[in-house]
């Protein structure tokens, strides 16, 4: 107590000096850099989301007089938003739950069976991720409609049944489109949590006669939980923020969740309803709250260093005759989620109208008035624009924030976490208008509204959690032994960031960029709020021409982007082989 | 305080704006409106090829540069009330429906008088144009019929023919409780046809859907016989489908649809000069051939031969801003 009174009482006369040591030891600077970061990650969560609370708090949106009262909280609290709030987790739970337990096998068979082929079955199963959902609903809703589907009329057809075999406009309907998306996800996450691990691990196990089921559960499992828990956790509040699914496939057959009640307290009533929508993500905030919480409490206190010092290479397990099933499998998944949509999609482009299939109706005017849309061709430039600066930017940002939260003890780093994290707690919808008014009411010497700026800020905003997400967890796999090791042997804080840790956790970096490029491409929810004449991106333009009936269009333009993703994953995949791993 | 910042505000607006010339002669608009250059335009045509053709045409007359900014209603009612809210003037004018129009007015101050346009005087009866607002042209709704599933002889020819028995659970409908054409459609059956009406259609169960563009395209593919209610214009571009647009006997409810000057436009004689454009013969008469009905004298006898039933439609309505809360209320309350 005595000692710290007395440091209290030097301290202002060794400020000069004490200053210039923190300079020398680095300490200022760095200070400087964490509050610089902390700042920029304000601007990008706080900010806008400060204009949400003002708008669940307020009887009016931002600009316009009124009171504060807590009438949208009132509202949030009542049995048909219980019955909301059911409906999502319930079905976001089970959804997840599924494509986990499908991510987790497809994951064991590419990175550590025999399995024929492994290289191509993996870009094959994350395909489907990079498909827009927009298309494959499209295409779902043509190939599982209960009265006219195509897989339908070929059940009734072949069996002389007058039922149908699928109903997409259900429950189950909801939750198949969504495991579309979700199982490549928690795959990219999973296969790369598999290769990272050390297999002396499992090796020592069965060494010490536990079986290969009790290896797998008690020691590969386990040693993922870091990568599972987080891709779990990431993929659970996406389906609780998941749109397009329950709105194609819910909304036909009543059934609502969370994120269209907030869409219908916006888009159809009366007077929209800023206050019940603002008030009602702040609940889901509350409820993604405690699930980082959970994931922090389960995760607290456990080493899950899997990479070290020590050299290996994975081994793989000889599946003998039963290769070919789990190629299969990979091979099913693949045809379901991707063949069928995008067939039905290569079908319809070729026909005066989607679904009317006669020979009289063949036509290519759809391609020809694509490729002579100067419109298309400007969102194209801008999407692609927007997806490489905002990728590049966002992993970057990302990579810097995982960093000092997870190898450092410098102050503000947990600060720092939770700022990067709050734009994934709020539905992109709800996001996007409060980076419209939070952009609309800067200084106007800032020119950010109705710029291309604007998109490009939402989107390093809705990017950054999922970046940092995913480089906390390929940083918490490293021993700080290798670190220690390379300083110990000469090499400066720089060249081991580089040699150690920017070389190791490259690969995941690479994946990072991949999910959010692609999340960029086929963000919808801000960008048809931030968008203005000029920035037009992609994902609205199919939109609007999907509004305007231009079903055939939109499937050359989805056909056109699909080919774009198959020759991006290429050129990627390539990329990482040649250059990354010789880093 | 508050007076001294109007005044402050009118004066630097004056400063920065160019002068509207709407007391000087029309070519002195003209003339100011080629000076600003551009206009920028907010409206709720998603994309329409009429009017794309219409915008086209006006740049190619007049070398003005047009930027429009296609939004959902909703959309584009939160973009300009922000952007007044908060000094960003970046639009220049807007269509959208009158009620749209009477709502901004109520709930702020987002539009500007317009001023005189010379081919207002060609509006026909009962199209006006007010102060604050020009008819554009109007979107009426009828009756959907698949040509394989429904007979002639059993085609619904009133409103009324919806509630015979043999429709129950066939009727696609776009969903009547929110905003948008299924709740124009409730609000003036409601007020036209008496409440009966609308109670007996809920007892036949309409499936509700908010896909307005598409519907059609499921009721031509026979995953419903009927769909209601069917804008004209939305069905203009399915020839050679096995579908059928009815325009009952009691007459067609619609939305009309106008122009409003944004306030604090960067270019008011621009937009001026677009909004009598749009009341051009040869403009109207590319709305009149896609099945939109125009709203100015000598166009719809003009249209294509089958588009004249469609421009020379009898019009239902329209519904009102004041009913609009009660309708939607009691859309909710039927179709729980």
């Amino acid at each position: 107590m005595t000692s710290l009174s007395s440091q209290q009482i030097e301290r202002p006369a060794l400020a000069p000096s004490s200053r210039l040591q923190g300079l020398r030891d680095g300490k200022l600077p760095r200070r400087l850099a964490v509050a610089a970061l902390i700042l920029l990650l304000a601007f990008l969560s706080l900010y806008p989301l400060s204009m949400l609370l003002y708008g669940s708090l307020h009887t009016t949106p931002p600009g316009i007089p009124g009171s504060f009262d807590l009438s949208g909280y009132r509202q949030v609290l009542t049995w048909p938003t219980a019955v909301l709030f059911a409906n999502t987790v319930g079905i976001s739970l089970l959804k997840t739950i599924i494509s986990l337990a499908l991510a987790v096998l497809f994951g064991w068979i590419i990175a550590r069976t025999n399995t024929p082929a492994r290289g191509a079955l993996e870009v094959l199963i994350t395909l489907p991720f990079f498909v827009p959902p927009i298309l494959t609903a499209m295409a779902w809703g043509m190939l599982g409609n209960p009265q006219v589907g195509v897989i339908n009329l070929a059940w009734r057809w072949i069996t002389g049944s007058d039922n149908a075999l699928v109903n997409v406009y259900s429950y189950s309907g909801v939750i198949w489109h969504m495991l579309q998306y979700s199982t490549p996800f928690l795959f990219l996450f999973v296969v790369e949590a598999f290769r990272a691990m050390d297999p002396a691990l499992e090796e020592a196990s069965r060494m010490c006669g536990a079986s290969q089921w009790w290896t797998f559960r008690r020691v590969t499992f386990a040693l993922m939980m870091p990568a599972i828990v987080t891709a779990f956790l990431l993929s659970f509040i996406r389906g609780l923020e998941n749109f397009e699914s329950p709105l194609f496939f819910g909304t036909p057959a009543k059934i609502e969740v969370i994120t269209t009640a907030i869409y219908n307290s916006i888009h159809h009533q009366s007077i929209a309803n800023y206050q019940f929508a603002t008030a009602l993500s702040f609940a889901i905030m509350a409820l993604m709250f405690l699930l980082v919480l959970w994931q922090w409490r389960l995760l607290r206190g456990k080493s899950f260093q899997t990479v070290t010092g020590k050299g290996y290479s994975p081994r793989l397990i000889d599946l003998g005759p039963w290769r070919w099933l789990t190629f299969a499998l990979c091979v099913a998944f693949f045809v379901i989620s991707v063949v069928l949509p995008i067939g039905q999609l290569i079908l319809g482009s070729f026909f005066q109208f989607f679904g009317f299939y006669q020979w009289d109706m063949l036509t290519l005017e759809h391609y020809r008035s694509v490729l002579g849309n100067s419109e298309v061709w400007r969102a194209f430039r801008n999407t692609f624009m927007l997806g490489l600066i905002g990728a590049s930017t966002t992993m970057l940002l990302g990579a810097i924030v995982a960093y000092i939260s997870t190898r450092t003890r410098w102050a503000g780093r947990q600060v720092l976490d939770v700022l990067a994290w709050l734009p994934w707690m709020m539905p992109g919808m709800v996001l996007a208008v409060g980076f419209l008014w939070g952009f609309a009411f800067l200084p106007s010497a800032i020119s950010i509204y109705g710029t291309i700026w604007a998109l490009l800020i939402a989107y390093v905003a809705l990017g950054t959690p999922i970046a940092v997400r995913v480089m906390s967890a390929a940083y918490r796999q490293l021993s700080f032994d290798l670190e220690e090791c390379s300083r110990v042997h000469g090499a400066t804080w720089w060249q081991t960031l580089w040699r150690i840790m920017i070389a190791l956790a490259w690969p995941s970096f690479a994946v990072g960029w991949v999910l959010t490029f692609f999340g960029i491409m086929r963000e919808l929810s801000a960008s048809v709020l931030l968008y203005s004449v000029g920035s037009e991106v992609l994902s609205v333009v199919l939109l609007r021409m999907w509004e305007n009936g231009q079903a055939e269009t939109v499937s050359v333009i989805g056909l056109m982007m699909m080919l774009l993703v198959f020759v991006f994953r290429w050129v990627q995949l390539r990329l990482i082989k040649r250059y990354i791993s010789t880093l | 305080m508050k007076l001294k910042r109007t005044a402050l505000a009118v004066g630097l607006a004056s400063l920065a704006f160019p002068a509207s010339a709407q007391d000087a002669g029309w070519d002195s608009v003209v003339a100011a409106a080629k000076k600003e250059g551009k206009v920028v335009v907010y409206s709720m045509a998603l994309g329409a090829p009429y009017y794309l053709a219409v915008l086209k045409a006006f740049e190619a007359k007049y070398g003005i540069k047009v930027e429009s900014l296609d939004l959902r209603a909703s959309e584009l009612a939160e973009r300009v009330r922000t952007e007044q809210a908060a000094g960003r003037f970046l639009g220049d004018t807007e269509i959208i429906t009158t009620t749209m129009i009477e709502e901004q007015r109520k709930n702020g101050d987002y539009i500007q008088a317009i001023g005189t346009v010379p081919n207002a005087k060609n509006l026909r009866a009962p199209f006006k144009a007010t102060e604050i607002s020009v008819p554009a042209y109007v979107q009426p709704m009828g009756i959907l019929v698949n040509t394989r599933l429904v007979k002639p002889e059993d085609e619904p020819k009133s409103w009324d023919d919806l509630n015979d028995p043999k429709w129950k659970g066939k009727i696609l409908a776009d969903d009547m409780r929110p905003l948008g054409s299924g709740n124009t459609m409730f609000a003036i059956l409601q007020k036209k046809l008496g409440a009966a009406f609308n109670e007996k259609l809920a007892e036949q169960k309409p499936v509700f859907s908010r896909d307005l563009r598409n519907d059609a395209r499921r009721v031509a593919r026979g995953e419903y016989p009927i769909y209601v209610p069917q804008i004209f214009a939305f069905a203009s571009d399915l020839k050679g489908l096995p579908v059928k647009v009815v325009i009952p006997k009691e007459g067609a409810p619609y939305a009309m649809m106008e122009f409003a000057m944004l306030k604090n436009a960067a270019h008011p004689n621009a937009a001026r000069l677009l909004i009598d454009h749009f009341l051009e013969q040869d403009s109207q008469l590319l709305y009149a051939n896609g099945w939109m009905l125009p709203v100015v004298e000598g166009v719809a006898d003009r249209a294509n031969d089958d588009a004249k039933p469609f421009a020379n439609a009898k019009l239902m309505g329209p519904a009102l801003l004041e009913e609009r809360p009660a309708m939607m209320e009691l859309a909710k309350k039927l179709y729980q």
